[in-house]
């Protein structure tokens, strides 16, 4: 007999427009069904994934996860956890009332303010994706509700003498339509190429950094977000297992996940039915919280559970959702100032991090060499890389600027949307990595 | 008539062409949580992607609600209205093509003894290295069938099996990874157990790395991560015409070493993307990409091909049944020089974390290398704490020293380890 069971059932459609070098490429829309059924067995979980739901097939799905749930060993336990389901904020803008023509002519403007001297190829792909999510549990817990993300994002490329450089921008929102206001990001893609074709190859090694508030969103993502997943806390696959309490950075640095935000990472509750709430990974330079599902808050303790996402038909797994650095009390300029000699990182490019070595990665988009506290010349194909335990020591200033950006991040094959966000920081020492020499 | 022809008939009636791609699969897995199984699953999809084309205008859209493919017929009508148009010949007609797929073993059963048999397996190979823990591991069989029809009579059937497994351990900070594919039940669970643990155990301690120049040898894994992020995706012909390849225009120039050699192998039997056809019903053959260190040739599909007066090489892919197929490839093989290429001293790169932020067009990358380690001797000694790597894909075709006899599959592609002189690491 089974102690658990829940069904989470996600249908909806997708958007796609994809206009290359002025030439619409496709602009279509596709439908998508798909379900998952979780079974808690005697000790862990049997699942079914199934696309193409229909709810009088619950009975054989459960019949056959609890089955599967036979082959487990660990003994799961399920924490008890708030119920609540957020409103949805209204859409600002929603996109569902533009045509597809419309959005397909909209882009192409956008791609239009990409082009000009220099650039010889252009690139704007237009997402959106409207789900309505249905979820019930054999704990009585079901809920309903419908939400919408959509976004796209514009790539120059330019050319000079063999030297071939890209600017790219992009821009997604919850319940909103950014692609009516986007041509200024298709000129700034067209500017970055442009700017990056005289960028020098940025030089490796230690040095002071002060990175965008992009970029410092990236880092919190990396550096402390995913080594704060219960699930790898559980696994014994992260370094800051068995941490809380422990001092990882100054007074006055806090860094949050806060899926009821209503940010790209919005959820107005989670995939088990879990109430969203804020949880302060990090308060005032302490090891406060690690995110959790139900199963990895009994297994685990100290945090929230909340956190629990999944693509339509997957298992859900412990996820950040909308990650930042709170605000300090320094300018953009003090950061500039204090830096001294070192480098500006701009943007991000992704990164990626391995929780239980506690070495985090990732690239910066383009910088700026700072000299005596000004700006100099640009460069490109710049990375920095860290040790989690170690590099919340080197942040020397916390800026007052906090800015969100959105994007995607993978993680046992599933992409979820995320915002990331801080404001300007400035490290005092971190380790820069560059293809160029002296 | 089944779905398939009822689509192709009822759009042959508002559009001058049509193509449906259907597949189905079933999947069973099962994950290990430290050293407990934590979950079985099993997994059931279908796919449904239709495209019309007419006056040079395709339309494409997919659903997995077989009872909506009106609504997705529709929808890819619309597309087809509002697609720019093109140069466009055709689809393919049909050919004859051997029956007998060549990635399917009808030994893999879809049983859940055998995946707790991959788990246990794993877990034992693990256990060679006491000091090392497994923090999470999985394994999985699947077994799939498409079928790709079009309104010119080509209805096309293959069938594929699947088997992975794969393994995370960790000692102290040191983490260790290890995998396996194939399409039979060739794998060697416990190789895949004892590796993890042992890059674990090995990197415990790791010494600092003076900043330098160092030859190093890159594991097939850390090489299929640098190629796919750049290399591969310069030689599709879409890339390449658009001015995101830095090879456009340059067939019949040397770029590599010129021991070097890659192609695309799709009747490998076995291997990775094997298939007697591609995602459009084109026949697939061997497609020589770089041979002894000049580029030869691009990738190609059907809308690429006609729109810039090139012939298909039968490359279109499909990630999955939704969208439109794009160009990709099926088995890729590398070749070099073969020689011990951890005999003389060197920095061993297991893997790269960051290749995906690599500069597409340029090939510049700048990333973490993952279980770093001298070697020497064919033996791994002391292992490295940290190691950043910036470099150029292109450039790497250039400095190659040697490649391993033995290769494994990565991806979609087949790769030896490769040894490459005078890279800069920072520690």
């Amino acid at each position: 007999m089974y102690r658990y069971y829940d069904v989470r059932h996600v249908a909806g459609e997708s958007t796609n427009v994809d206009i290359d070098n002025g030439v619409v490429e496709s602009a279509t829309t596709s439908l998508f069904d798909r379900a998952v059924v979780r079974v808690l067995g005697p000790s862990g979980w049997g699942v079914v994934s199934v696309d193409n739901y229909r709810e009088r097939e619950l009975e054989r799905f459960i019949g056959e996860a609890l089955a599967l749930a036979g082959l487990t060993g660990e003994a799961v336990e399920l924490a008890e956890a708030p119920h609540r389901v957020l409103p949805v904020p209204a859409p600002s803008d929603d996109p569902r009332q533009y045509g597809l023509e419309e959005k397909t002519r909209l882009l192409a403007d956008v791609e239009e303010a990409a082009k000009g001297s220099g650039v010889r190829n252009t690139r704007a792909v237009y997402t959106e994706r409207h789900e309505t999510i249905r979820f019930a549990s054999s704990e009585g817990v079901e809920y309903a509700y419908d939400l919408g993300r959509s976004g796209y994002s514009i790539l120059a490329v330019a050319e000079q003498n063999g030297v071939v450089q890209m600017g790219y921008e992009r821009r997604h929102a919850v319940n909103g339509f950014p692609l009516r206001t986007g041509t200024a990001c298709g000129q700034k893609a067209r500017e970055t190429a442009i700017a990056l074709l005289e960028a020098k190859a940025a030089k490796g090694g230690r040095m002071r950094v002060v990175l965008d508030p992009e970029l410092a969103g990236v880092f919190a993502h990396e550096a402390v977000g995913h080594a704060s997943e219960g699930d790898l806390i559980h696994e014994g696959n992260s370094v800051l297992a068995g941490r809380i309490g422990e001092r990882i950075g100054g007074p006055g640095l806090t860094i949050v996940d806060d899926p009821s935000l209503p940010e790209f990472g919005f959820d107005p509750v989670d995939a088990e039915g879990v109430a969203t709430q804020r949880t302060e990974l990090v308060r005032d330079g302490v090891i406060n919280a690690y995110m959790h599902t139900r199963e990895t808050l009994a297994s685990v303790g100290n945090g929230l559970a909340g956190h629990a996402r999944g693509m339509p038909g997957e298992v859900p797994l412990v996820r950040m959702s909308n990650t930042f650095i709170e605000n300090g009390d320094s300018s953009y300029d003090e950061c500039l100032a204090e830096c001294g000699t070192g480098i500006l990182l701009i943007g991000s490019r992704g990164g990626q991090v391995d929780p239980g070595r506690g070495m985090f990665q990732f690239n910066a988009e383009f910088g700026y060499l700072v000299e005596d506290g000004a700006l100099g010349g640009m460069v490109r194909d710049v990375s920095l890389s860290g040790e989690i335990l170690g590099t919340l020591h080197e942040i020397a200033l916390i800026g007052d600027d906090r800015h969100m950006h959105q994007g995607y991040c993978g993680k046992g094959g599933q992409a979820v949307a995320v915002g990331d966000g801080a404001p300007h920081i400035l490290l005092s020492n971190a380790v820069v990595g560059g293809s160029g020499h002296d | 008539m089944d779905t398939i022809d009822a689509i192709l008939k009822a759009a042959l009636s508002r559009a001058a062409e049509a193509e449906v791609y259907l597949s189905t699969g079933e999947s069973i897995s099962a994950e290990l949580s430290r050293d407990r199984v934590r979950i079985g699953q099993a997994g059931y999809s279908t796919g449904l992607g239709i495209r019309v084309f007419g006056d040079g205008r395709v339309g494409a859209s997919s659903t997995n609600d077989l009872s909506r493919w009106e609504a997705c017929l529709e929808a890819a009508l619309t597309a087809m209205r509002l697609a720019d148009p093109q140069p466009w010949e055709g689809l393919p007609g049909p050919v004859a093509l051997p029956a007998d797929p060549l990635a399917f073993d009808s030994s893999v059963t879809l049983a859940p003894g055998t995946v707790a048999g991959l788990l246990e397996s794993m877990q034992s190979g693990a256990a060679a290295h006491a000091e090392a823990a497994v923090t999470a591991g999985s394994a999985g069989l699947s077994r799939s069938k498409v079928e790709v029809a079009n309104t010119h009579g080509l209805r096309y059937a293959d069938e594929e099996t699947h088997a992975s497994c794969s393994i995370e351990a960790i000692a102290g900070t040191s983490t260790g990874y290890e995998f396996a594919s194939s399409h039979g039940l060739d794998l060697d669970p416990s190789w895949v157990g004892e590796q993890a643990a042992f890059f674990a155990a090995h990197g415990v301690g790791g010494e600092p790395l003076t900043p330098g120049t160092y030859d190093l040898v890159l594991s097939p894994l850390a090489l299929a991560e640098l190629l796919e992020a750049v290399l591969i995706p310069a030689l599709v012909g879409r890339n390449v015409h658009a001015g995101r390849s830095r090879l456009a225009g340059r067939i019949g120039e040397r770029i590599a070493d010129e021991r070097l050699s890659l192609y695309d192998d799709p009747h490998r039997r076995m291997g990775p993307g094997a298939a007697w056809f591609d995602a459009e019903g084109v026949p697939t053959r061997r497609l020589d990409l770089i041979r002894n260190g000049v580029l030869e040739g691009f990738a190609y599909d059907l809308r690429t091909a006609y729109r810039y007066g090139a012939a298909t090489t039968g490359s279109a892919v499909r990630g999955g049944y939704g969208g439109a197929p794009s160009i990709g490839f099926h088995t890729i093989v590398l070749e070099g020089p073969v020689a011990d290429v951890m005999a003389e001293p060197a920095v061993y790169v297991r893997s790269v974390v960051g290749a995906h932020t690599a500069n597409t067009i340029t090939g510049d990358f700048s990333v973490e290398v993952s279980n770093p380690s001298m070697i020497e001797g064919g033996a791994f000694t002391t292992p490295v704490r940290t190691a950043m790597w910036g470099g150029n894909v292109f450039d790497l075709l250039s400095a190659i020293e040697g490649v391993s006899a033995e290769t494994r599959n990565i991806g979609e592609m087949v790769l030896p380890a490769l040894r490459v002189a005078g890279q800069p690491l920072v520690g």
